[in-house]
């Protein structure tokens, strides 16, 4: 860095931390138990989960602001990760991973999944009140 | 006390002569178990091979001039026991991260820069005419960047800093810890000024919270601490309503 | 050229060794935290599967559990552990909170992000397990 560098607000890189920083903390607080139940006791039948059955799992995904929450748990982490992925390629030498096109990959590839996660969200279960 | 010898590997280049820098090693008597990393290279330097290059002044831990990597870690020679390592060999390496300019000196000219472009002085909007008295400060007001001040510039936590190692337009942590400290204390003005550089996109986002630099810092600051701090704050300022008032 | 820009020049100049992450185990560490976005994001792939596969009606729904979708979320599980525990307990060290102007202990912050893990983790795990019967 030489003297006659202009400095500038990154007012990108700020959204991004932000986003990065949204995602950790819902995925910090959220995914263990997720994968504990869903993906562990649940497969080994030690308790019974709502996604062992299509009616429960069904009547679950339903719910307004079950929909509302996968949401956040699924959409929001990805800015997280997609943050993460994009320095740790930089830690490993990419210098290519600071370029734009690479954060438009990277982040771009996080707002593609909040969309697909909300299609998804709407179209397999409909939604029921009550 | 036996003739105890402590064996220090020290890098040597020569630009006149080296294409890249080679290790050599000398045989010290270690003579006292108060000896640190320094005593050793000065008993080289005096006794061994008066050519060998390096920096130091205070050997007290205040000057931060002889900071180097001992075995792969940044430390300050002067704050470096041999007897923490005998009767293993020491390597004394120049400062990870910084270019060579002989033997064990680098080149701090880019921290200079970036030390500079934070201001790292009082601010203020309008100055304060001497007879208005003293600015005054509470404790508390003390308190809230007192650690950030011990910072000597001593370069360690940008040996250790892998960003930095992999960058070096990233401005790095004494730097930003610096500058925290004038941004938290109630008699600056300047964090307008600060932030177009702190907030750069080779500022403080750049930073992945490695944590390095604090574990390494001899002075107990913690600017792993101070560049996050300044990562939530920004945002703060422009994601909260209002953040953005002074 | 100044005689300042041929000193430089004759600089030797630091390279980053491409295996820098393995030579200190903080580093390694670190690298491992931030890696743990990887595994993380597949398995939250496989939820989105899941949801999806909803929509197969009630002849063809399935739920998985092969051995290897239960050994995939116990690597998973353990990653996503450790992006927690660092996650959070990096949280107070980054959060400044003052009540009555007295500042609030890093390591009180840092307690109530686990107590608020723990109590996500209760409310998340009830609502799975009582809604199956």
């Amino acid at each position: 860095m030489s003297e006659e560098v202009q400095h500038r607000m990154a007012h990108t890189h700020l959204i991004f931390w932000f986003l990065f920083s949204l995602g950790g903390v819902i995925a910090a607080l959220l995914i263990p138990v997720h994968v504990l139940i869903q993906g562990i006791l649940g497969p080994l039948h030690y308790v019974l989960v709502v996604d062992r059955h299509y009616d429960t799992w069904v009547q679950v995904l339903g719910n307004p602001l079950v929909k509302l929450y996968l949401l956040v748990l699924i959409a929001v982490p990805f800015y997280h990760f997609a943050h993460r992925l994009r320095y740790l390629l930089v830690d490993f030498g990419v210098h290519a991973a600071k370029s734009v096109p690479a954060q438009v990959v990277f982040y771009g590839g996080a707002v593609v999944m909040t969309f697909v996660t909300i299609w998804v969200l709407l179209t397999t279960v409909p939604i029921k009140l009550g | 006390m036996p003739d105890k010898k402590v064996t220090i590997h020290a890098t040597r280049y020569d630009p006149d002569k080296d294409e890249k820098p080679r290790l050599q090693a000398y045989e010290v008597p270690f003579y006292d178990e108060s000896m640190v990393v320094l005593d050793a290279l000065n008993w080289i330097k005096s006794n061994a091979d008066g050519s060998l290059s390096y920096r130091w002044s205070c050997r007290m831990g205040i000057c931060g001039s002889c900071g180097m990597m001992v075995n792969g870690t940044p430390k300050l020679t002067c704050n470096a026991f041999v007897r923490d390592y005998y009767p293993r060999p020491i390597l004394v390496e120049p400062l990870n991260n910084f270019p060579v300019i002989r033997d064990l000196v680098i080149d701090m000219d880019d921290f200079m820069h970036k030390l500079k472009a934070i201001q790292p002085w009082i601010i203020r909007k309008q100055e304060m005419p001497l007879g208005a008295g003293e600015h005054r400060q509470t404790n508390e007001q003390i308190d809230d960047f007192r650690q950030f001040s011990q910072c000597i510039n001593c370069m360690l936590c940008y040996a250790a800093c892998p960003v930095y190692g992999l960058n070096d337009e990233f401005l790095g942590p004494a730097a930003t810890a610096l500058a925290r400290r004038y941004n938290l204390d109630s008699r600056d003005q300047g964090l307008k000024q600060r932030l177009p550089v702190l907030a750069d996109p080779e500022g403080v986002w750049e930073c992945s919270f490695v944590g390095e630099c604090s574990v390494v810092c001899p002075k107990g600051v913690d600017p792993a601490k101070a560049i996050q701090q300044t990562k939530l704050d920004t945002t703060m300022r422009f994601v909260l309503p209002y953040g953005n008032r002074e | 050229m100044s005689t300042e820009a041929k000193a430089a020049l004759r600089e030797f100049r630091w390279h980053m060794p491409a295996n820098w992450w393995t030579r200190n185990r903080h580093y390694f560490l670190y690298v491992v935290r931030e890696f743990t976005a990887l595994p993380l994001a597949l398995w939250l792939l496989w939820l989105l599967v899941e949801i999806k596969r909803a929509g197969d009606g009630p002849t063809r729904y399935a739920p998985h559990e092969s051995t290897a979708f239960v050994v995939f979320s116990v690597i998973v599980l353990l990653f996503a552990l450790y992006h927690s525990y660092t996650f959070l307990s990096l949280t107070g060290v980054i959060i400044r909170l003052k009540v009555f102007d007295r500042p609030v202990p890093p390591r009180l912050i840092t307690l109530a992000m686990f107590g608020a893990w723990a109590g996500a983790s209760v409310v998340i795990g009830f609502v799975l397990i009582w809604f199956a019967r």
